[in-house]
This record gives structure tokens, sequence and C-alpha cells, in this order.
């Protein structure tokens, strides 16, 4: 008999072993699993999710009253429908939405507390499973409830078993319901999370450009070199506070406007005076412009930045500066830009910290990329002493 | 107090010359356009305060702080700069002075009233909080209250022996006060590559690995006729880097 107990024991140990290791599979795997297959397709007509910005959590805190308030104002809109669309349940109809009501709102704030209680959960978890598993959870409540409204009936004397003959069909009907309406509003719910992205980048993309175009560096070293001239040379520090409106009224126009390639030289111009004023006879520039058909048009600001390149990490890096040579010519319907500039022997830490990355460059090539496609071309080369850019844009605006 | 004003624009150094006159009780002794400039000068005038922008071709500022840090009565520093976010940010951590541009009368009259020495632990807290930290572009060499900047781009290799470190570039030999072991982890094994206990030779200058005729390896160097000895312990490691 000894012997039997203790084999009973093993196998309940091994029973017991076994179910912990399904129950831990459950947990960590199929429950994902069923999560965010959910969420996936739930996502499914989802709009792409914003590709930069922080991926925060989509669902509202519904700890909080204003997000319950929602939820109580939604759930009793839902109960006037159902009580319009449904047969009678009782005398009047305004008993019918006084039951209907009750049972929606139990549910929908159930919902809301369960959402709340688990939030922190959901919180740790990846969009998509979060996703999933609120509307598995949401579904479960639902479940619950209706048990629940059933056995109060029962309790209360109002139906003469547990288990009536609508049973089932309340069952079903619940869920269905629940299982759409929660669809709809966890869809909306990730909308609207997206659609808040989406404003956030875009609106960090325009100040990355403004930035990019209106060096910091530039603009106070500047305002320091105006300071000066005012008191040395005020007609000089007149001249060079005109430019630099007219400089940044450019850089601050919002659109891609295309301009007569003479405009594009006159502002590049402006540019080099200012940096003239700074860098005094270190800063030098061949121009070779070529004749250009009055129907050339470029987009603005191509010309300053590779000016303000070929400064930065050229001429600027140079303790006896250099020349910067300017190509502009037509030829076959195309324009052809080439700026080249002298390159350092020694580079300073600080010049050598800005070399990587090439930010100015970026942004100009990523702009003709999108204004004219495969029609444009930008081409880098380098050697040990020398730094050139060549774009090549059509003639014309349009893109082919 | 004799102060040394270093900036690369003309305009700039102008605009303190300026605003300093006009505090007066200050005489500038000089000027300088690059952080070579504030090196040799501030060595050649003795000022008691040195002005500088941070970015400037050659060598920068803050590099040019650190070679001051080297001498035996450092002046003090206090540095100007339009924008360098980062930058900023460590010198208020660092407890270290600095204008910015356009620079304001007040502003530099308060600085120049509390400038204090800096310390080389300061600098290398900014340093590192720099965009991207580099090492530096010069060696220091200090003679007899002089300083002669050796650029790290000339340096063939670095020899210690049992006290100094030798420098040694195409043309000259310098003694430095260093270590071996700092200098490796300053400038990595791309830059000085360590073939003996004593030695770190310059990757740039190495043309070739040969045997003698004694058996053991050696590193025949650009525009240096002698050949230098690798260690058996560092014979795989120096064959290693030859194959990349």
């Amino acid at each position: 008999m000894a012997f039997d107990t203790s084999k009973i024991a093993a196998l309940s140990l091994q029973a017991r072993e076994q179910l912990t290791s399904s129950a831990r599979l459950l947990r960590d795997r199929l429950l994902p699993m069923m999560a965010d297959t959910t969420g996936r397709l739930l996502r499914l007509f989802a709009p792409a999710p914003a590709t930069n910005g922080d991926d925060t959590h989509f669902l509202p805190n519904f700890c909080r009253g204003n997000a319950v308030g929602g939820i109580v104002l939604i759930a009793e809109l839902l109960a006037i429908v159902i009580t319009l669309v449904t047969r009678r349940i009782s005398e009047n109809l305004f008993q019918d939405l006084l039951l209907v009501s009750l049972f929606v709102q139990w549910i929908a704030l159930s919902g809301a507390a369960t959402l709340c209680a688990a939030r922190r959960f959901l919180d740790k978890l990846p969009n998509s499973r979060a996703l999933g598993f609120a509307y598995l959870l949401l579904l479960v409540v639902v479940l619950v409830v209706s048990e629940a409204a059933v056995w109060i009936l029962w309790l209360t004397g109002s139906v003469s078993s547990p288990r009536p003959e609508w049973y089932a069909y309340f069952h079903i009907q619940n869920f269905t319901v629940a299982a759409i309406i929660n669809a709809l509003a966890l869809r909306y719910f990730l909308a609207r999370h997206q659609l808040r992205q989406r404003t956030l980048s875009e609106a960090r993309a325009k100040i990355e450009v403004l930035r990019s175009r209106i060096r910091p560096h530039f603009l106070f070293n500047t305002m320091n070199i105006i300071a000066s001239l005012i008191r040395s040379a005020p007609d000089k520090a007149e001249t060079a506070v005109v430019d630099m409106a007219d400089l940044f009224r450019t850089m601050l126009a919002d659109s891609e406007n295309l301009v007569p390639v003479g405009n594009e030289i006159a502002i590049a111009k402006k540019y080099l005076d200012i940096e003239m004023l700074r860098l005094d006879n270190r800063l030098r520039v061949d121009w070779h412009v070529g004749k250009f058909p009055r129907k050339a048009v470029m987009p603005i600001l191509v010309l300053q930045p590779l000016l303000e390149n070929a400064i930065q990490h050229g001429i600027e890096t140079i303790p006896a500066g250099g020349t910067i040579d300017v190509q502009l010519r037509e030829e076959n319907d195309v324009i052809h830009i080439k700026v080249t500039n002298p390159l350092p022997r020694l580079r300073s830490k600080s010049a050598a910290a800005q070399m990587p990355s090439e930010r100015t460059l970026d942004n100009l090539r990523l702009r003709l990329e999108s204004h004219y496609g495969k029609a444009a071309r930008f081409e880098v080369t380098q050697d040990t002493e020398r730094f050139s850019v060549a774009v090549e844009i059509p003639i014309r605006g349009e893109t082919p | 107090m004799r102060v040394l004003i270093v900036d690369d624009e003309k305009l700039a150094r102008d605009r303190l010359r300026e605003l300093l006159n006009e505090i007066g009780g200050h005489t500038v002794v000089g000027e300088g356009m690059n952080g070579n400039e504030a090196v040799e000068k501030a060595a050649e005038l003795n000022p008691d305060v040195v002005l500088t922008d941070i970015r400037m071709p050659r060598m920068d500022g803050l590099e040019a702080a650190m070679h001051l840090m080297g001498m035996e009565n450092p002046p003090m520093v206090i540095f100007t700069t339009a924008y360098d976010q980062h930058a900023l940010h460590a010198f208020e951590v660092n407890a270290v002075d600095y204008l910015l541009k356009p620079i304001r009368k007040d502003r530099l009259a308060a600085a120049l009233d509390k400038a204090k020495k800096l310390t080389l632990q300061q600098l290398h807290e900014i340093n590192q909080a720099q965009e991207s930290p580099q090492s530096r572009t010069h060696i220091s060499v200090h003679l007899r209250g002089n300083i002669r900047l050796v650029p790290v781009q000339d340096i063939l290799y670095f020899m210690a022996d049992s006290k100094y470190v030798t420098v040694r570039t195409t043309g000259e030999e310098h003694l430095i006060e260093d270590s071996l072991v700092n200098l490796e982890k300053e400038f990595g094994e791309k830059v000085f590559l360590r073939i003996h206990r004593n030695a770190l030779v310059a990757t740039s200058y190495i043309k070739g690995i040969e045997k003698s005729t004694a058996g053991n390896w050696q590193v025949a160097l650009t525009g240096l006729e002698k050949k230098l000895d690798v260690s058996r312990r560092h014979a795989a490691a120096v064959r290693r880097w030859a194959r990349r």
C-alpha cells in the first residue's frame, strides 16, 4: 500500500508539472499569439503607422473621468439604438430603454474598469499585441456580465431557471454585438493615435528643415559681426542687415518655388557677401556662369546650400582660406551646377566632428529627388585636396 | 589684465578688442586666428586671460585650452561661441565660463572679473560631451617655457624609455611626458599600432613588415631608414594588422 501512495504522489506531481507547464505555455506563447493575431486583424484596414515619432500607447487612460464619461455617452447612444431596433421586452419603450441602458452601461463600465486595471500591463506591450489583448479582455467582460445578468434574473425570480430557453441566443447576441462595437471602438482609438503621431512627426520634420536652412552658427556669428560693424563701418553693417533679411525671407519661404536661374544666383551672392564679411579675405569665389534661356527655372535654395557646404567644410577649416569654384551652364535643356572647394590638410576636432553628418547635402539631395525623381543627378567627388558636388536638373520645373 | 584674443573671424576679434577698450583696465597683448596660434602666442606673450572661440580651423579652442593647461603657469581661459548645443551644456555642468555671440559688454566684464583657471579634468569632460569626442590633433612639446605643437599626422612613432616618451617625426625628435598606454588609449590602434612594449608606430607610415637576418620581425616606415623591432609578443598582432 505504501508503494501505491508514493506512486500516486509521483503521478500527481507529474500532473501538476504538466499543468503548470501548459499554463506557462498558455501565458507565454498562446495568449500573446492570439493577441497578436487579433491585433493584426483589427489593424488590417488601419492606415500605415507613422514611421518616426515615439510609439506611445494608443489607448486613452480609462482611469480618468473624461474618458469614462465618453464611454458612458457612447454606451447610452448604443442603448437607444438597440431599444429602437429590437422587439419590445416590457410594457413600454422607456422601461425597455431603462433595462437596456442598465445592461449596456454595466458592460461598458466593467470594460473601462478592466482596461484601467490592465493599463500597466497593456502599456508594456507593443501596440499590435496590446490591441489584441484589450479586445480579448473586453469580450471576456461581455461573457461574464451576460452570465451574471442571467443569474441575477434567476435569483430575483424573474426567470424560472439559470438556463432559460433564450440563454444561448442571449449570449450569442451580446457577444456578436460586442465583437463589432469593440472592434470599431479600438480601431477608432488606433486611428486617432496614428493621426496624432503623424501630425507630431510632420511638425518635427518641418522644424528640422528650418533648422538645416538657417544654421544657428551662421546666424549668431553674423549677428556678432554686424554688432562689430555698426561701430567701425555702419554702411557695411546696413548692407549686411538688408542682405540677411533677403536671405531669411527666402529661407523661410514654405513652398518649393521655382525661380529663374538669375534669382537663385542673386540670393547666393547675397549669402556670399555676408560670409565674406565674416571670413574676410579668406573667402574667394570664381564664378563661371553661362547663358541661360529665359524659361530656365530651378527650385530656390539649391546653389546656396552647395556654397554653404563648401564654406563650412572647406574654406572655414583652412587658416589661409581658399577659392570656391562655381560653374553654372545650360546644355540640352539641362542645368549643370558644379561647386568645388579646397580641403584642409589638418582638420580640427570640432571641424572633423561635423564631417560625417553632411546634413546640408543630404537634405538637398532628398529635395531634388522628391522634386524631379530620376531626372535630377547629384554627384559628390572628393580627393585629398578638393571636394566637389555636381548637380544636374531639367531646365523646366515639371516632373517628367 | 593682459588678454590674448583668439578667433578666426577678424571682425569678431575687433569687437572683443573694442569692448575691452570700453571696459578699461585691460590690455590686449595679442591676437590669434586658430588654436595653434593661441598656444604659441600664449607661450610667448604670457597673457593672464585667453579669450578663445571654439570652432576654428586646424586646432579648435577646446584642444588649445588643453595644451595651455600643460604650461608651467597656465592662463585663465574664457570661451566664446556662437552656438554649440552640446558644448554649452558641458560648460554649465563643469562650471566653465563662456560667452555667447553676439557678445555683451557687461557679460564680458563680469566674465573677466571672475575668470578662473581651468583644470584638465573639466576640459576632458567637455570634450566627452561633444557630438563625437575625438583625440588631439597635435602633441604639445614643452621646451624651457616654450611650446612646440607637433601635428599628430606628422608623427612616425612614439618610443618609450625609462622616464620619457620620444616623439619622432620625419625631421625631428622630441621628449614628452606622457605614457604609451595613454597615447594608445587616446588614438586607438587604427592610428598607432603597438609593435613593442616600448613602441607605438603610426599605421599610415608603415611601408612594410619584414624578417631581419637575425630572424625577428621588423617594421619599415616611410621616411625613416632605421627599421623598428617587433617584439615576439606583438608579432602576431602586427602581422594580423598587415594582412588587413
